[in-house]
């Protein structure tokens, strides 16, 4: 019997499911590193996944288009999981009952200032358009800025990039931040974590508490609409 | 699941009919979440398998974005360019950001209780 290498070898690397596993299976990979690591920022499943398949991309004949091309499914689910994301919002709105001004303060006059502090470097040490634009949705969790970016002249990747390593330092940094600021009462501690670090910081809110995690969420959430509504406009290409 | 995923979708094309009829470069699906959001206040509730579905989808977002940002690869000359400075401005805002962002939540809960700090 002649055994047919080549074709199979072909049959797997070619097939149009391989993307859609290799990112499922990288993706499974992250959790467990993540859930052994006692949940390190820089082992967030994200990082993981996306490096690992990064890596695969520049070192393999597998070019971004072709691995798009079958990973693409898994991007679509970002419209109904934003959608969903109101259920959560409307489950933490509780929480502002009490506390909608310092809700409100931190995360419009908070977010402005870590917004323009991150941009305004990167346009005056001569950044490109490109970098400069994408920087803007650094304080917005990644699902809604893939779609935000490509509308403000940035490039969706990059913001992607920017995004999860903001999220993954912010996490890292809160911590010491807290201590040396005496940031220490729960709405203020939920709301720097939400308005800087969004969804790695939402998770690293809830390792302090519930209240601490529920202002993270309203405020990665906030974030994103607020910039959704303000950044298209004003910055329209 | 089926039932969430449903009414999840339909919002999401509401959200897109509305954002194309007022031409707002809104993306839908935020439109949609809001639609959906003033739906719950208004219901004053959330169905079960509204939120069994929620649940069984949320937990995966982090997933749904991991191939676009896999797009990386293709930028790889502005990582080598300005990845040091990207990273810079990052460390800075947050190091500012952090602080100003619970300070001001902060001080505002501290005047709210009557000067309490």
């Amino acid at each position: 019997m002649n055994l047919q290498w080549q074709q199979a070898w072909d049959a797997v690397w070619l097939s149009p499911y391989l993307g859609l596993f290799l990112t499922l299976l990288s993706f499974q990979l992250g959790l467990w590193l993540f859930r052994f690591s006692a949940q390190k920022p820089f082992l967030h499943p994200v990082m993981v996944s996306v490096v690992s398949l990064c890596a695969l991309l520049l070192l393999t004949d597998l070019s971004f288009e072709r691995y798009m091309d079958s990973a693409h499914m898994i991007s679509q689910f970002l419209g109904p999981v934003i959608v969903a994301l109101a259920i959560p919002l409307y489950e933490n709105l509780k929480a502002l009952r009490l506390y909608w001004l310092p809700f409100l303060l931190s995360n419009v006059l908070g977010g402005a200032i870590t917004i323009l502090v991150a941009v305004g470097i990167l346009f005056f040490a001569g950044g490109s358009d490109m970098s400069v634009n994408s920087m803007w949705t650094k304080s917005i969790t990644t699902a809604f800025a893939l779609q935000i970016a490509p509308q403000i002249g940035g490039m969706a990747a990059i913001a992607a990039a920017i995004i999860m390593f903001t999220g993954i330092l912010g996490a890292l940094m809160a911590p010491t931040l807290f201590r040396w600021f005496n940031i220490t009462q729960a709405p203020a501690q939920g709301c720097a974590l939400g308005v800087c670090a969004h969804a790695v910081g939402t998770s690293k809110a809830l390792e302090y508490g519930s209240e601490q995690g529920a202002f993270a969420a309203l405020s990665m959430s906030f974030m994103g609409i607020l910039c959704a509504f303000a950044l298209p406009f004003l910055l329209t290409v | 699941m089926l039932y969430g995923l449903i009414i999840f979708i339909a919002f999401l094309l509401l959200g897109d009919f509305l954002s194309a009829l007022l031409a707002w470069p809104v993306p839908g699906s935020v439109m949609g979440m809001l639609m959906l959001f003033a739906v719950l206040v208004i219901r004053g509730g959330i169905s079960s398998p509204l939120k069994q579905s929620s649940q069984g989808l949320l937990p995966y977002l982090p997933l749904f974005i991991v191939p676009a940002s896999v797009g990386i690869v293709n930028y790889m000359d502005v990582v080598r360019e300005e990845g040091v400075l990207i990273l810079t401005a990052m460390v800075v805002s947050l190091a500012i950001g952090i602080p100003v962002c619970g300070w001001l939540a902060q001080k505002a809960m501290s005047f709210k209780a009557g000067g309490r700090s």
